[in-house]
């Protein structure tokens, strides 16, 4: 019955025999041991939560948490900055009182940190102010397009009654060129803070509600969605408790991203005169004024430190949506 | 048998269910499917992938839609538009429990919202309290801790998980339930655990189950009806050891040769039948849904219904 | 080589992965020993390692994992020392096939199916133009594949799971390999399919006189295909023996409980056998008997220390303190019992469960 029956050498080799190793055992131990069926039901628990893991995957990630304090540190200083003492207002044009000229292109010293402008205004005061409007601005604009793009992408990408009619509108919004639509914009508006705002946010919103409403078509049929519709549980319910949370990694990313985006379309807007008016400094408004004298080697500080900060903001970013967004990758997670 | 006595749950009639093809026209997944489910029975329904068979429990639970012919829910239809009170009460009495329990949790709830999630859909107001004594509840009838609340699904083996699947079904206090391949995602040492939970549980609250499964080694021990489909159409249906006694249709003897058997000798001895469409001659007459007698049902024309009776008279079959 | 000589023998072979700096290891020191011509099941449930293990056999563990310890030599060759990548290529589709459970993902999309077996032709046997050509059509005819000479001009896309299980099969043995693993051949295929596809694995195994391993979890396939079966469960072989010794005679307690949970052995409208609980996290180290928390009838001498493998009889030898000669005679569930008496249970299990193990010789 046995086939192979010839062979002598057992499939399984250990080193020792198994008496070898019998025989180091207490024979007392050979009587039944106490069973717990509840313990073997608990298995192993692991205390896990998705946001503690997320949270303790950012905070592992040492580059990104140097950018995070960075970054926080820039923002509470635009804020701090003006209640210091001896700080000078963005806006005022410094005037020699000895010749009752304009302190013009003054190169950074003990007097004006950063220097001054063409026109004697100190440009350490406008570089803290300009940084306070750029990054509100990227924040704001920021916000605003999540909570568009979001709400737009949930709906678009999972009631299908809608997806043909959403399809329409974006196809119509997105096929007119941005450039002419942040114009047309600030033709109609007056230039100011909010116009801005306005104007980024009216198209901005459209790439992530289209990616949101993507993502959500692939995810909307799986089945713990299905289960949640047996249940008989609402749309709304589905996409916020459902969808969204599955989605938080790639959202926060493209959010991260679009901020340092929102202030370099600032700084091109600017650039080809829709910008901020130049009575509020903002990295847009400096960064142009720097790009106007920069062949001029000693006046280019102006255009060196609104740049540098610039970079810096950029970067941290890119650098945080990129360390959250692995973070709060459950693949990601043990 | 005595069929008319007991009570109908459900009722499939000329169901057809149909999705549209990228680039026009239509698949038609089920093909006029006709069958009743009775109260407090297991009834199977067994085909093999590509069968249509997800789609008509998906069509039961109202996931696809009918597009043609009628579901009816204790003789009230409850496809296509339906009234708001009708909707709830299907939502509550008709659940289901899902194939692969990796994927059927939301893995971002935790289990207590997950197991509560249809508490909040059927209108009916509760204290959190109250809520909380319904999971604890729900979580002990299928053989977890009611601790394992405060967790997430992630936490858990996949037994575990399709047990949580199944107290989210039970806390709606159904009557009957869809469960679409139960155990055929689990680990085999698993399967056994619910298999016995879901006929435990049949037993202490008198459910009816409509349970579709590929594996016919499975629905043998848990059914008392076995329904086959092939290619979206029933083409057998009787009491599950009358099915296996006397399978009559090529496609069904194909099946039931193909078991696979946890047992050396008797696999080395199996000779598998291979079912071949082109044996049945439907030129001249095609086949029709037809009675063998003793609620047994085939689907064949008149003179391969003739073999069949011949067959079972003469003890062929 | 003779039918019956080892061909690859595997002893206390270590495995660990490195997963965001904790160790997990997925294979405790398991042995296997591999006949020439015959076809051994590797049986588990998922995560019992049993895919680990082979994989290692073929340098196909991911990149986070490693084998520790332990050797597996094979033609003379320590498998388990291999590092190189090179070394590899020597073997693997060459000497040592693998055919996995999913062959869409086997086969690569964009290239036809005759295209991807005259590659091995071209690779493994030098052939090239009309002569690999006439390779590929003759082993497509093989694999039972209708009209090949068209057919191999199609994509896999224009194949059925079966039909493509098959071109993988195909793929395989094209360079006539010494050993065959399947994965999981036949898991995402249905029945009728099933069926089908392991007659060909095992005419295939008759006419180019391989090796074959099933890692698999279903019984049925490994009652249908095996000569000889071994047990896995939590990193280790717990039992191991001929078809008929671990089908009918099955000493472990895992074994047991993953016969006697089976619906086909159980009594319509009564509860089955069932484990509760899951296997241990391999993440810890695993004192004692990996499966004592999850058995109901197990020793104290289970949580103390592990257990060696004892000897039931030349081939069989499982990993139990139940053979044990002091340990307390245990009746198996009913399942089981029923098994052994279809073999007459006198002829293999008659004796007290101790008393094998006095007679079983050194390991």
């Amino acid at each position: 019955m046995i086939r192979g029956a010839m062979m002598r050498e057992p499939l399984a080799a250990g080193s020792e025999s198994a008496e070898a190793i019998a025989a180091k055992v207490d024979a007392s131990l050979f009587v039944p041991a106490d069973f717990d069926a509840n313990a073997a039901e608990r298995g192993g628990y692991s205390d896990y939560s998705y946001w503690r893991s997320t949270m303790r995957g950012f905070l592992k990630n040492r580059v990104a948490l140097g950018f995070l304090l960075l970054l926080g540190a820039l923002l509470l200083f635009t804020f701090v900055q003006p209640l210091l003492p001896g700080q000078k207002s963005p806006t005022h044009i410094h005037i020699d009182p000895a010749t009752g000229m304009q302190y013009r292109n003054v190169a950074p010293g003990a007097e004006f940190w950063f220097g001054t402008n063409t026109i004697g205004q100190d440009l350490w005061a406008r570089i803290w102010g300009g940084t306070r409007t750029s990054l509100m601005l990227g924040l704001l604009v920021g916000v605003a397009e999540m909570l568009i793009g979001i709400t737009f992408g949930a709906i678009w990408g999972y009631v299908r009654r809608l997806d043909g009619v959403i399809t329409e509108i974006y196809n119509v919004i997105n096929n007119i060129p941005t450039t002419i639509v942040l114009m047309l914009l600030a033709y109609i508006l007056r230039p100011s803070f909010k116009t801005m705002v306005i104007a980024m946010c009216a198209t901005g919103w459209l790439g992530l509600a289209r990616f949101v409403r993507n993502q959500i078509v692939i995810i909307r049929d799986r089945e713990y969605n299905l289960a949640s519709r047996c249940l008989g549980t609402p749309s709304r319910r589905i996409i916020v408790k459902n969808l969204l949370p599955y989605l938080v990694s790639v959202i926060m990313l493209q959010t991260a991203l679009s901020i340092p985006g929102t202030i370099g379309w600032e700084v091109f807007l600017t650039y080809i005169g829709l910008g901020l008016p130049v009575s509020i400094p903002s990295l847009g408004n400096l960064v142009n004024e720097g790009r106007q004298i920069m062949m001029s080697p000693e006046l280019r500080y102006q255009l060196l430190f609104p740049t540098i900060i610039l970079s810096l903001i950029t970067i941290s970013f890119y650098v945080l949506g990129n360390a959250f967004s692995d973070a709060s990758d459950p693949r990601n997670h043990v | 048998m005595s069929g008319e006595s007991r009570e109908v749950v459900l009722e499939l009639r000329d169901l057809e269910v149909a999705f549209k093809v990228k680039g026009g026209g239509t698949f038609k997944a089920v093909k006029g499917v006709n069958f009743c489910i009775y109260k407090g029975e297991t009834f199977g329904l067994v085909g093999e992938s590509g069968s249509g068979k997800t789609s008509i429990g998906r069509a039961i639970v109202r996931i696809n839609d009918a597009s043609s012919g009628s579901i009816l829910y204790k003789g009230r239809r409850i496809d296509g538009r339906i009234p708001k009170e009708l909707d709830l009460e299907v939502v509550r009495k008709i659940q289901m429990i899902f194939q692969d329990p990796m994927a059927s949790l939301n893995e971002r709830a935790k289990v207590d919202y997950i197991v509560s999630e249809g508490l909040y859909n059927i209108g009916v107001k509760r204290s959190e309290e109250e809520r909380r004594e319904l999971v604890a509840k729900a979580l002990l009838e299928v053989g977890l801790l009611p601790e394992f609340a405060s967790r997430f699904p992630h936490e858990f083996s996949g037994g575990q998980r399709q047990r949580i699947g199944i107290a989210r079904a039970l806390i709606m206090e159904p009557e009957l339930i869809v469960a679409d391949e139960p155990i055929s995602a689990l680990d085999v040492s698993i399967r056994a655990q619910v298999l016995n939970l879901l006929s435990s549980i049949q037993k202490a609250k008198g459910l009816t189950y409509l349970f579709i499964a590929h594996d016919l080694s499975v629905v043998r021990f848990i059914t008392d009806r076995i329904a086959v489909i092939s290619k979206g159409r029933i083409v057998e249906l009787a009491e599950t050891e009358e099915l296996f006694r006397h399978p009559l249709h090529p496609y069904t003897r194909a099946l039931i040769s193909a078991i696979p058997q946890p047992d050396p000798l008797a696999e080395r001895r199996k000779v598998v039948k291979v079912y071949d469409p082109a044996c049945h001659d439907y030129s001249v007459e095609g086949p029709a849904w037809s009675d063998v007698g003793g609620g047994h049902f085939v689907l064949a024309n008149s003179k391969e219904l003739e073999a069949y009776r011949e067959g079972l008279a003469a003890g062929r079959l | 080589m003779a039918k019956g000589d080892a061909i690859l023998e595997a002893k206390d072979i270590v495995i660990k992965f490195n997963l965001r700096g904790r160790t997990l290891t997925a294979i405790r020191g398991a042995g296997l020993r591999l006949n020439e011509g015959e076809t051994l099941a590797i049986v588990g449930e998922s995560g019992s390692g049993k895919s680990v293990l082979t994989k290692s056999f073929i340098g196909m563990l991911d990149q986070n994992g490693w084998v520790d310890s332990g050797e597996a030599v094979f033609e003379g060759r320590n498998l388990a020392a291999i590092k190189d990548e090179k070394d590899w290529l020597a073997i693997r589709g060459k000497k040592i096939s693998m055919v996995f459970q999913d062959p869409m993902t086997a086969l690569n999309p964009l290239l036809t199916v005759g295209a991807q077996i005259k590659e091995v032709f071209e690779l493994h046997h030098g052939l090239s133009g009309k002569q690999a050509d006439h390779a590929v059509v003759e082993m497509l005819e093989r694999v039972g594949i209708d009209n090949p000479s068209e057919r191999r001009k199609q994509y896999p896309h224009e194949f059925s799971g079966g039909m493509r299980q098959r071109v993988v099969i195909a793929i395989a043995v094209a360079c006539k390999p010494r050993i065959l693993i399947c994965d999981e051949p036949t898991t995402a295929l249905d029945v009728t399919i099933q069926a089908q596809i392991l007659d060909l694995i095992k005419a295939l195994q008759r006419d180019l006189a391989f090796t074959t391993v099933y890692i698999t979890h279903d019984l049925g396939v490994v009652a249908n295909v095996a000569d000889k079966v071994a047990v896995m469960y939590a990193g280790q072989i717990v039992e191991t023996g001929s078809a008929e010794e671990v089908f009918y005679d099955s000493r472990h307690p895992y074994t047991w409980a993953l016969l006697s949970s089976l619906p086909q052995l159980g009594v319509k409208g009564q509860p089955l056998y069932s484990i509760s609980g899951t296997p241990p996290n391999l993440f810890n180290t695993v004192v004692g008997d990996a499966f004592a928390p999850r058995n109901p009838k197990a020793l104290k001498v289970d949580f103390a220390a592990q257990p060696p493998m004892f000897q039931v009889s030349p081939t069989h030898s499982a990993a139990t303190w139940l053979l044990d000669p002091r340990a307390p005679a245990m009746e198996p569930p009913p399942a089981i019992l029923a098994m052994r008496a279809k073999l007459g249970g006198a002829k293999l299990g008659g004796a007290k469960l101790g008393d094998a193990a006095k007679n079983g010789g050194a390991l």
